[in-house]
């Protein structure tokens, strides 16, 4: 009984945080786990044992071809986040000499992030639009004599708007990565002989790789799970996965085909953090 | 001997009103040790980024080895520089930290690791080879950046603090290391310190800066007995000030009215009669007198405190003037309180002309 | 803090967030825009007593997982007539006392005929309101109207057309192949229309979801033909000044239908009914008629609240025209087969 009263708060205090992980993360995927080998039959699903939900995923065309589409998506979102995020830390850090500006830049970066998601897909809606900005601005400059549908309603305009939702996750970690690289350790390569070029190739580049691996999971992870911008600016080829679990759970009412894509989707996202988690931790033997 | 660094009239400006380095000139000769010395804030740290490239001048030229190189970026300069917290690669092992400087000379593979295993087996941590950095002590990597350094055979090595971040004992043991390591290899050492009993072990010559100028410069026994100024006088080393006033010259004597008497010098400067001086005694060479011992300048106090450091005291006197004096005397053998030199007694010290040094004006120190 | 208050504090913090309102006299409706209007609504609260409480879906598939998610929480639901039988089997839904309902006797008698919103000889659906999916295009686009779903499938019209993102879809392009069995479609039939549907995602700007999202759709240019629910989305436009037109094809249209539904085991069983009255009567048709332009399903009182002008508009009295439409049906265990083929267009 003392030894209950002594141990209480600690108890809480740890009890609490296991009690919400096990209440709304290990029970919800125990349930997921559980839907994914029941069978479908009208007018719901029956409780069962068996894998038809994991073979349809493999053998029908439909899912494999989204499965692939969103690691497509998934990795040109990362890979033009990475493209524009990187130049853009590495400018703040070494190269921007006003801290204000700095402080000014990073947060128009970061800022974003504290408006509603929908409202900003919305924003590239009104840009990419045949009537939108982009393409009043083009024909104002003539480069183009009537407003172009290229920009909206496709796969380009999704992984821009995803590119433009997520890229403050990609900036974020490259930013504290490369602050957290010594400036002498540049001016020594520097002074080894190594010109600007080798020595961010040699130097710099590998010393900032844990903040790239970790900026990569972030902006991949959260492209793979997406279904809003597929719904806003994608076109008829636009359907994600998190799209088809979504009419799985809905019109399609097939909750066990639902749950195991939901499934297999988090072992495809669990096989990245990993990865992604061991190239980090590489870079950590080499951190500072 | 050649030159092989001079510095013409070099001048670092960051604003009209900032001033890092203002119009200094230096030559260093073929493989002398130089040692920049100063508090932090004097520019010798701005003045050795600029001969290694890191920064560039406001004004003035950098030659090495008869070529212009002021505006020369780092990697296009045959000078290495060993950095304050050693700047070693950490995702890089030792050996291919060392290697790194010879991948701009497109060496053949055998010659590369016949020269880091050279210059590894001269700081005595070849067996590092294939280890991290961050698996080494401090001074281990202080060698590492060393060896990093030398591989490259420069023409001169800059060191930038490189002894601050070890402890006390391995600082005097690397500061001996340094001066072998130096005399072995015939490179010229250019290096800068605020850490004035480093600047006398190790180098050739001194070069004493003060708020972006070069304050005095010499060979480190030079500095010592002929300061040129009272801020020389009390960076290298330690001095007591007492203000003073020429009462006669003569030849290359002069007398001066200081501490409650008249006292004899030979001053470096040329003086003036009236003139107002300030007279500097070093505490190491102020004698105790015993009874009737007498010496050339004699001073009258009492003692004010007595300082106890080990090896000896230091013993603060008040002069008949008011003015200050400290003494430093070895410890008698037999260690008893009845011959010690108590607060409040009286005490005559003793200081030999030549070792009086005479500075114009009235200087607080 | 003990532990047991923390937790009686969460399960507050869950009652304050999480459900619509509870109190007697409330009745909670799972339904479309519109059909719980203020503009006739309101009235019913102030004559009736009852407070009404309205959730809103975007489409007959959210009826299911709203109701599966635990009961207890709406008291009437109206799903469209493919989507009543579902609620039926599903058990959500208790037979209604017709005897309670003023004006039954007046809803169609071909609605009253569906054999979706009944079973085992007992009504489960009080027919509403009614429609057509018609076919709609933007004036300014066409010299010569279209008058075919083939004109869905036009080249020359590459990035300007848009289908209602719906099992639907597979109907309009069994249509177009000339089945018009399109409730009972064969694997066969159901993989052409799937096929179709391929060749034609080319000539998609976008599969539209929601009404609002058609209608963003045509003012913004985008689009300059679709199917649409007749007389809503058209009327909206109107009001934007985009000029549309909507048509029903050579091939014909789809209708629907939407019934209310009593959810099994409300407590508030007499603001329900109260509600149903109020629903049938001229009040809620021609609430429903002016709010979203939807025709009525008790022809009567839509005859004494409407202009003769909106009575003939909303072919309230124009059997053939009833007849013309291919009336939704419930697909039963062939719904998989519909929704399969149609996601995996969508895959393609």
């Amino acid at each position: 009984m003392s030894f209950l009263r002594r141990n209480l708060p600690g108890m809480l205090v740890m009890g609490i945080p296991l009690m919400w992980i096990a209440l709304f993360m290990l029970l919800p995927y125990g349930i997921i786990v559980t839907y994914s080998f029941w069978l479908k039959k009208y007018p719901t699903f029956i409780p069962a044992f068996q894998f038809g939900n994991y073979i349809t995923i493999f053998t029908d065309p439909q899912y494999v071809r989204v499965f692939l589409r969103t690691l497509k998506i998934s990795v040109l979102v990362s890979a033009a986040s990475f493209l524009l995020a990187y130049p853009f830390a590495y400018y703040l850090v070494f190269r921007c000499r006003s801290a204000a500006l700095r402080t000014w830049l990073y947060m128009a970066v970061i800022a974003p992030l504290w408006v509603s998601y929908l409202l900003r897909a919305y924003i590239w809606k009104t840009i990419l639009g045949t009537e939108g900005v982009l393409n009043s601005f083009l024909m104002s400059l003539g480069i183009i004599n009537e407003p172009s549908s290229l920009f909206l309603y496709n796969q380009f305009a999704m992984v821009v708007t995803l590119t433009y939702i997520f890229i403050p996750f990609m900036v974020m970690p490259i930013y504290t990565a490369l602050e957290k690289i010594p400036t002498n350790l540049t001016e020594a390569s520097a002074d080894l002989g190594m010109g600007p070029w080798r020595s961010f190739w040699t130097v710099t580049l590998p010393l900032s790789l844990p903040g790239v691996a970790a900026g990569f999971t972030l902006t991949f992870c959260l492209s793979f799970g997406d279904f809003i911008a597929p719904f806003l600016v994608g076109g008829p080829d636009g359907n994600l996965i998190a799209n088809v679990i979504a009419t799985q759970f809905g019109a399609a009412l097939n909750w066990p085909l639902g749950s195991a894509l939901a499934i297999v989707m988090l072992v495809v996202v669990l096989t990245i953090v990993s990865l992604s988690d061991r190239m980090e931790r590489k870079g950590m033997t080499g951190g500072v | 001997m050649a030159a092989i660094i001079e510095l013409e009239n070099i001048s670092k400006h960051y604003s009209p009103t900032i001033i890092g380095v203002d119009n200094v000139s230096l030559t260093v000769e073929d493989g002398e040790f130089v040692t920049l010395l100063g508090p932090s804030g004097c520019g010798k740290s701005t003045l050795l980024r600029m001969i290694g490239g890191f920064e560039e001048p406001t004004g003035g030229a950098i030659r090495l080895a008869d070529k212009d190189v002021t505006f020369d970026p780092p990697y296009k300069r045959e000078v290495n520089m060993v950095f304050q917290d050693y700047a070693l690669f950490p995702h890089m092992t030792i050996g291919e930290n060392v290697a790194y400087g010879l991948k701009t000379f497109k060496l053949d593979k055998d010659t590369v690791r016949t020269r880091v295993k050279d210059a590894l087996m001269l700081v005595g941590l070849y067996d590092k080879l294939n280890q991290r950095p961050q698996q080494l002590s401090g001074g281990q990597r202080q060698r590492i950046a060393l060896a990093r350094a030398i591989v490259r055979r420069p023409k001169v090595l800059l060191l930038d603090e490189p002894l601050s971040a070890l402890d006390a004992k391995l600082r005097e043991q690397m500061q001996i290391e340094l001066k072998h390591l130096h005399e072995k290899v015939g490179i010229t050492f250019i290096m800068v310190t605020h850490d004035q009993t480093e600047a006398l072990v190790m180098s050739d010559r001194v070069v004493v800066m003060e708020k972006g100028r070069i304050a005095q410069e010499g060979r480190p026994q030079d500095l010592y007995d002929h300061p040129a100024s009272p801020y020389v006088a009390n960076f290298i080393g330690t001095t007591s000030f007492l203000p003073g006033k020429v009462s006669a010259l003569s030849g290359g004597v002069a007398t001066i009215a200081a501490g409650g008497t008249q006292i004899t010098a030979h001053p470096d400067v040329t003086l003036s009669e009236g003139a107002t001086v300030t007279v500097g005694v070093r505490p190491e060479k102020v004698k105790l007198l015993a009874e009737g011992e007498t010496a050339d300048n004699v001073f009258e106090g009492t003692i004010a405190e007595v300082i106890y450091y080990g090896l000896g005291l230091r013993i603060s006197v008040t002069l008949a003037d008011g003015s200050k004096i400290d003494a430093d005397t070895l410890l008698p053998d037999k260690l008893s309180h009845s011959t010690l030199p108590q607060s409040g007694a009286p005490v005559r010290l003793g200081v030999a002309a030549h070792n009086v040094f005479v500075f114009e004006g009235t200087v607080t120190p | 803090m003990t532990i047991k208050k923390t937790m009686l504090g969460t399960l507050g913090l869950l009652a304050l967030t999480a459900s619509p309102v509870l109190a007697e006299g409330t009745i909670n409706v799972l339904t479309w825009e519109g059909y719980a209007d203020p503009s006739f609504i309101s009235k019913f609260e102030e004559t009736s007593g009852c407070q009404v409480n309205a959730t809103y879906v975007g489409s007959n598939d959210d009826f299911a997982p709203k109701l599966m998610a635990g009961g207890g929480v709406y008291d009437l639901i109206t799903p469209s007539i493919d989507t009543t039988k579902l609620m039926i089997d599903l058990d959500f839904v208790e037979p209604l006392d017709t005897a309670k309902i003023e004006g039954w006797n007046d809803i169609y008698p071909k609605f009253l005929a569906l054999d979706g919103i009944q079973k085992d000889g007992e009504y489960y659906g009080m027919p509403y309101s009614w429609g057509a999916i018609a076919f709609m295009y933007r004036d300014d686009a066409f010299d010569t109207p279209p008058t075919s779903i083939a004109d869905l499938w036009r080249e020359d019209l590459k990035g300007k057309i848009s289908l209602w993102d719906d099992k639907s879809a597979i109907y309009v392009a069994a249509r177009k192949n000339g089945d018009m069995n399109i409730y009972s479609l064969s694997d066969e039939q159901i993989a052409a229309a799937q096929k179709t549907l391929v060749e034609q995602k080319p000539l998609i700007r976008k599969y539209w979801a929601t009404a609002g999202e058609l209608v963003d759709l045509y003012k913004a240019g985008e689009v300059v033909i679709s199917n649409t629910w007749a007389g809503y989305q058209s009327s909206l436009l109107a009001d934007e000044g985009v000029k549309v037109t909507e048509f029903i094809p050579k091939e014909g249209a789809e209708g629907w239908l939407d019934s209310w539904m009593v959810v099994k085991g409300t407590p508030n069983k007499e603001c329900a009914y109260k509600f149903l009255n109020m629903q049938l009567s001229e009040l809620g048709q021609c609430g429903v008629a002016n709010v979203n332009g939807y025709s009525a399903a008790n022809a009567s009182a839509a005859k004494s609240c409407m202009t003769p002008e909106q009575f003939a508009a909303l072919h309230q009295d124009d059997p053939a025209y009833l007849d013309s439409l291919l009336i939704w049906t419930p697909l039963g265990d062939r719904f998989e087969a519909y929704t399969n083929a149609w996601n995996a267009v969508k895959a393609q």
